[in-house]
């Protein structure tokens, strides 16, 4: 989600999402919305009864749907391009050519919004159509004649030809109802399948999301099969099992238009490809490897030049320069290592050779039960690993038999994994997704396949030593036990997708408002805060009892504390002459906040070490640089704000 | 911040050291410097003020020390070769010259203590340090043995908190397994002394150098002092407006977090001594910070350009300072003024909340974003103490996880994350561990088919196929999976059987190599870079003798399983008469016979292109197609105003390059690249097409086709990179 900071992310390369080496095409996106525009798709829903009745044609809930999905990119995937071409439309439009019904090469079509990044005023313009109803263009018009759908394909073709030529994905999302145009006309047909070719020839995927009325079936076979190729893409197996949209069972046109559209909206990017995974000497299947899940951020800042017409982004370069600010050439430029206040160099070739831990591919150590896999064991994201036939015929089955036996004997594997070459290695656990397929159990949003879940080494586990702390009574756990039970997330499990990132929504919900000119929002709707009038409902009475024998109990053993505390004193062997410095003494980690309340009360603190003073502030996570003023100031903020 | 070391290492350089024994290809000295001089480079590398090291040399030529100097007796042959002090790498080359074998035969290795230990009291006064001090020794001479100095040693040492190292050359070490054969009297009387004197002491070591060396090896794992990173309330419900919320006061550490490889940085000769080397370079520069060297820092400078129709080439360069910031929404910039630059940023709160819980089942954990953190009760806190137990061991008992909102400090982005109890099992105290969880943007909806079955076009499901396993293959993998089993195959501390590669034993290798080796080439410049150390890589294959244990299944498995690697020409290229057809089957090529492509337009030329070569018989009607694509693409440079045509050039070059290496003709594309790089760098299409040569056609590796890529090119690797440089 770069803009114009590519330099700077470039430098924590393993973080950042690696792109398929094997592909030098430009990683990006373009997708096409073409929605027919007819008097069926115009039709209005029938009323129904129900309160939540369809209240959108089909036309209109297409638009929402690009609308709510082009607000969705510009989050996502900020350096994709989308455009919406309507056609059957009694007007036409492509590009400069303003003069409807005739001049323009693509009759019946209407470029609404060109292939691009969208903009602000694309976005305005989609939103003025979908939530005003505004037509003020009269573009949802049927013709008197249908569109022939070669020109629409051939359309579609330019389109992507010149905006988005050297795009890795570009794909035509065709929203229609009608499964038979030119039923009958056979040579129009031809031609349509001849254009549909040409947009397979030049790497552009056809999308169909069919809409299907009244328990009438979407039938591909009178026509789309003609225009529709598998994505050569595709993993072996795959069957685009396409779902007609449809209103009815409780859902409206709209919700199942977006759930069918949203579920390829992410073009799938694989983060490798071809990628060897060594089960055993002599066995080796290939592999993909894709990243479903991967923290999204608000864009970086850029610069803005505001002396044009309109504010317009400075592009920025850099150039390497020496102490004397003189240019270096990339072959001047060597790689050392700090050391000691100098410079430790090593040829091109010798930090190849320290970098190089052996050949990218995955290669499996053995297995463990998953029980050995412990729960803090956590250090960044997975991932997600599906067989492919590339390197290695039968890569699939094989797969396939260890995933299944994964599940069922509830294993891992353990493996040595290098991404890419040059790529630092890392060892991994290998963990089975079961998918959405069996009983809806955890994550059944994400695929079924194995999983690369990334293992701390022991150079990343910190030694954290807390004392320990006294263990409850059981009666407070079998409080705590009802409480826990009452309160689950709904369906008993965390699903992501009811949790939109709040800063980040709010970051273009803002940039939005900004952006359009619109009012600036109060509030935003944030699901991550809990709901503290529900919570109280259900268990505030209870848990008002378990803090009151809560409380009970912890007098208790504070109690016991100090009887033992000072019998510990009395049997100290050092007496008298030390108790004098106790209070500055004993602070080093052990004082509470009370006892360190009280030194500052009684003025004792400035007698501690400056040593002293750094373990009790690293201890409250205060930086511990500066004098022993600027130290003792520190405290004494930090006492009086939490002790 | 770490704490303050003062280390003295006391090195002997009697002339015996020179010798070599024990059937060893390096000397006793050398040998032994391995050890001293990964202890103080580690100790360079650390580059931290309050790490100082002193060196002191036993068995000198000299006599350089305080106590001699006072006229005590007892302290010939000892001479200081470096204070105590912070080291840096010229202390390092200079200290390298001084540790050489001295033809002496005396120094008194208790004396060289005492002149050790009095350099750190000196210089450490009562201020809090790690004393250490360290003795490297073939104890080959005399040592005083008087009961009461080593006494009054012992004691000095432990009054001032002294650890004391005692590494010895060939020394009898029964837990390592070595006892010197042959071993001098005098040697085995000195031994006995040493180890009297580290009997006395409450803080030290006495080994044998051949186990010093040998774990030189075992990566050292930088210690970092936990860090807290929260200190606050965790809730459940709101204090604030409900009397019956719960308020748990918490502290939280970080329990993993990854420990990043060292980075290199980008440097140049110094301009200085660029032509020949001079010994007098002592450049006084401004390179403050890595002075000395022959090496000096690259600096980034940005320059930004706008758009701008009227300038040459359609951009100019514009001041920074004239800049605003700002952010992109889609393609339109937004500008922000300075003041309300923070309104994108949420407003929150420092909080820590519990959403609700989940059970165990309904969580996996290649959800986990990131890295764990570590929650516990305040210390000296019986409320909270008592109430964070009682959670940890209820949700534990229901094997529940809680989901929480977790906003660091005040402003700082909510995060949601999982918590988990850890009733002292996993670390020996009572905890919660939290792992960040994913929103909802953070999902991408990939869809795959499934693993077990397969859908065919037509809607069917089919549970036998060549990409399922059959019944054979699964039962041949689940016995390869169980005889690869590794939860038993380790062996723990008392060789009993253990997890094998638990997480304490995977070092980063890269970490380690790249330390290992800047170390090495900071005490020898000279020498090579070596293979990495066997421990670094223990874990890149499994062990051989689980292989061996398990070749019987691991054979079957292949044989069941027949996968076959596909030919290396064969892959990623479409077979040339491999026809593509849509779903139905439809002969599109029939289709096009009636009107059959032989000339492309420029408006369709990749489609055109593609099928002109498919369906073409005979080696003209590919010239001529290639010919054609070639001209569309100089008309596209040629008519582009600024970049405007550049893409869609270099993407017909690319497909015209695919598909030449396709057909096995790579000459047609490798000429007419010739020819177009001649025309853009001369300028004849229509002005500086520089930036179509060097960003689209270089930089997007459409170079000339090269016998690595197709057979029968004429053209070298070699060539073809002078070609593009």
């Amino acid at each position: 989600m770069a803009w114009g900071g590519d330099e700077e992310r470039r430098a924590d390369g393993d973080e950042e999402e690696e792109l398929d080496e094997t592909d030098y095409k430009t990683q990006k996106d373009a997708v096409l919305f073409a929605i027919e525009v007819s008097d069926s798709m115009l039709l209005p829903p029938p009323a129904g009864d129900q309160k939540k009745a369809d209240k959108d044609t089909a036309v209109s809930a297409a638009l929402k749907c690009a609308y709510q999905i082009m607000q969705q990119r510009i989050i996502s995937q900020p350096k994709d391009m989308m455009g919406i071409l309507l056609f059957g439309t009694e007007k036409s439009k492509f590009r400069n050519d303003s003069n409807s019904r005739s001049g323009t090469g693509y009759p019946h079509c209407y470029l609404l919004t060109d292939l691009d990044v969208p903009a602000a005023g694309d976005v305005k313009q989609l939103k003025a159509m979908v939530e005003e109803g505004e037509d003020l263009d009269k573009l949802l018009i049927p013709s008197s004649e249908p569109a022939l759908m070669s020109n629409l394909l051939f359309c579609a073709n330019q389109v992507f030809t010149t905006s988005a030529a050297n795009f890795g994905s570009r794909r035509l999302f065709i929203i229609t109802d009608n499964d038979n145009p030119h039923a009958g006309d056979k040579n129009v047909r031809s031609s349509a399948a001849v254009r549909a070719k040409d947009l397979y020839d030049l790497g552009v995927v056809i999308e169909l999301f069919p809409i299907s009325r009244e328990g009438k079936k979407f039938d591909m076979t009178k026509f789309y099969d003609d225009i529709i190729y598998r994505d050569p893409a595709a993993e072996a197996g795959v069957s685009d099992g396409i779902e007609a949209s449809k209103s009815g069972d409780g859902l409206t046109l709209l919700s199942s238009l977006i759930s069918n559209i949203s579920s390829k909206q992410t073009p799938k990017r694989s983060y490798f490809s071809n990628l060897p995974f060594e089960l055993a000497p002599g066995l080796t299947i290939t592999i993909k490897g894709y990243i479903p899940l991967h923290r999204q951020q608000p864009a970086r800042t850029c610069y803005v030049w505001l002396d044009g017409e309109q504010p317009q982004l400075a592009q920025s370069e850099t150039t390497k320069v020496d102490s004397s600010t003189r240019t270096v050439q990339k072959s001047e430029a060597k790689k050392a290592y700090k050391f000691g206040g100098e410079y430790i160099y090593f040829k091109p070739e010798e930090t190849d050779k320290l970098k190089k831990l052996g050949p990218k591919g995955l290669r499996l150590i053995g297995f463990k039960p998953r029980s050995m896999l412990p729960m803090w064991a956590s250090v960044k994201k997975s991932i997600f690993i599906f067989p492919s036939e590339e390197g290695y015929v039968g890569s699939t089955r094989v797969f396939s038999a260890l995933w299944q036996k994964l599940l069922k004997d509830d294993k891992m594997g353990l493996g040595w994994f290098i991404a890419r070459d040059n790529a630092n290695p890392i060892m991994v656990a290998i963990l089975p997704s079961r998918g959405s397929g069996g009983d809806a159990s955890a994550a059944s949003f994400l695929p079924a396949g194995l999983w690369l879940y990334p293992l701390p080494f022991a150079d990343d586990v910190r030694n954290v030593d807390l004392p320990s702390a006294p263990r409850c009574p059981d009666e407070l756990t079998d409080g705590m036990r009802h409480i826990v039970q009452n309160l689950q997330l709904p369906k008993a499990m965390y699903n992501p997708l009811k949790y939109p990132n709040p800063s980040l929504q709010w970051h273009y919900k803002i940039l939005q408002v900004m952006a359009l000119e619109e009012d600036v929002p109060e509030k935003l709707d944030d699901p991550t805060i809990p709901k503290y009038r529900q919570m109280d409902k259900r268990i505030g009475e209870y848990l008002g009892e378990w803090k009151e024998q809560a409380a009970k109990k912890a007098k208790e053993l504070m109690q016991s504390r100090a009887v033992k505390r000072e019998s510990d004193f009395d049997d100290g062997d050092r007496p008298t002459k030390r108790a004098k410095s106790v209070a500055a003494k004993k602070a080093t980690g052990s004082m509470n906040n009370a006892q360190l309340k009280l030194a500052l009360e009684q003025d004792t603190l400035k007698k501690m070490t400056v040593a002293e003073l750094r373990d009790v502030l690293a201890g409250k996570g205060i930086s511990t640089t500066g004098k022993k003023a600027e130290l003792l100031e520190k405290l004494e903020q930090w006492i009086e704000e939490n002790a | 911040m770490a704490d303050k070391e003062a280390a003295v290492y006391i090195v002997d350089l009697g002339e015996s050291m020179a010798d070599f024994h024990n059937g060893r290809s390096e000397s006793d000295l050398d040998w032994s410097m391995r050890y001293v001089w990964d202890k103080i480079s580690t100790t360079v590398a650390a580059n931290r003020k309050t790490w100082t090291v002193g060196v002191v040399g036993l068995g000198t030529n000299k006599t350089d020390n305080p106590q001699h100097n006072d006229g005590l007796e007892g302290y010939e042959n000892i001479s200081i070769l470096q204070q105590i002090g912070s080291m840096s790498m010229s202390d390092l080359k200079e200290l390298h010259r001084k540790i050489k074998p001295s033809r002496a035969s005396g120094g008194d290795a208790i004396s060289a203590i005492v002149v050790a230990l009095s350099m750190i009291e000196v210089f450490t006064k009562k201020l809090k340090y790690n004393r250490k001090i360290f003795l490297v020794t073939n104890a080959d001479t005399p040592i005083d043995d008087a009961e009461k100095s080593i006494a009054d040693v012992a004691e000095k040492l432990n009054e001032l908190g002294i650890e004391l190292v005692i590494i010895g050359v060939d020394f009898d070490d029964a837990d390592y397994g070595l006892k010197e054969e042959d071993k001098s009297s005098v040697k085995a009387t000195n031994e006995q002394v040493l180890l009297k004197l580290v009997d006395q002491c409450q803080n030290a070591v006495f080994g044998t150098m051949a186990q010093a060396v040998e774990e030189l090896a075992i990566p050292r794992i930088k210690p970092v002092k936990p860090f807290k990173t929260y200190d606050g309330s965790l809730t459940l419900g709101d204090p604030a407006q409900y009397k019956d919320a719960l308020s748990i006061h918490v502290e939280r550490y970080f329990k993993t977090k990854r420990a990043p490889p060292p980075t290199a940085s980008t440097v140049v000769t110094k301009p200085e001594l660029v032509g020949g080397p001079s010994q007098l370079a002592i450049v006084l520069d401004e390179d403050v910070e890595m002075g000395g060297t022959e090496f000096s820092s690259v600096k980034h400078m940005r320059t930004y350009r706008v758009n701008d129709p009227d300038a040459p080439g359609g951009k100019r360069d514009v001041e920074f300072e004239g800049l605003a910031k700002g952010y992109q929404y889609g393609r339109t910039v937004v500008p922000f003024s300075e003041s309300d630059f923070s309104v994108t940023k949420l407003e929150t709160k420092k909080e820590f909340t519990i959403i609700g819980f989940v059970p165990f089942s309904s969580y996996e954990p290649f959800l986990n974003m990131g890295e764990t953190g570590i929650i516990a009760a305040q210390k000296h806190n019986e409320e909270s103490e008592l109430a964070l137990s009682a959670l940890i061991h209820a949700l534990h008992e229901v094997e529940s996880y809680a989901v929480a909102r977790y906003v660091q400090k005040d402003g700082a982005q909510p995060q949601l994350f999982l918590l988990k109890p850890n009733p002292g099992i996993e670390d020996p105290f009572e905890c919660l561990y939290d792992v960040p969880l994913p929103f909802a943007e953070d999902v991408r909806t990939y869809q795959f088919p499934p693993l077990d079955k397969v859908l065919t076009v037509t809607g069917h499901v089919l549970t036998e196929h060549r990409l399922l396993p059959s019944d054979d293959l699964n039962q041949a993998m689940s016995d390869f999976v169980d005889s690869m089993d590794i939860s038993t195959f380790g062996t723990d501390d008392e060789g009993k059987p253990a997890e094998y590669a638990p997480i304490d034993e995977l070092y980063n290798p890269v970490i380690h190599r790249i330390n290992q080796a800047i170390r090495a080439r900071a005490v020898h410049p000279d020498e090579p870079v070596g293979p990495p150390a066997d421990i670094l890589v223990r874990f890149s294959k499994p062990p051989d003798n689980l292989i061996e244990n398990a070749r019987a299944d691991i054979e079957s498995l292949i044989e069941i399983a027949e996968v076959k690697k596909v030919p290396p020409k064969a892959q990623g290229k479409r077979g040339k008469k491999d026809q593509v057809k849509p779903l139905s089957g439809l002969d599109i090529d029939s289709l096009l016979g009636q009107s059959r492509r032989t000339t492309i337009s420029p408006s369709n030329a990749i489609p055109e292109f593609k099928q002109a070569l498919a369906t073409a018989d005979d080696d003209a009607t590919v010239e001529s197609a290639a010919k054609q694509m070639g001209n569309i693409i100089r008309k596209l440079v040629e008519d582009s105003f600024a970049d405007l045509f550049y893409a869609q050039a270099a993407e017909n070059l690319r497909i015209m390059r695919d598909e030449l290496i396709g057909l096995e003709v790579p000459g047609l594309y490798n000429k007419f690249l010739v020819s177009l790089k001649k025309s853009m760098l001369s300028g004849e299409l229509n002005g500086d097409r520089r930036e179509m040569w060097f960003k689209h056609i270089v930089g997007g590796k459409l170079g000339l086709i090269t016998q690595d890529e197709s057979e029968v090119s004429e053209v070298t690797e070699a060539e073809a990179k002078e070609f593009t440089t």
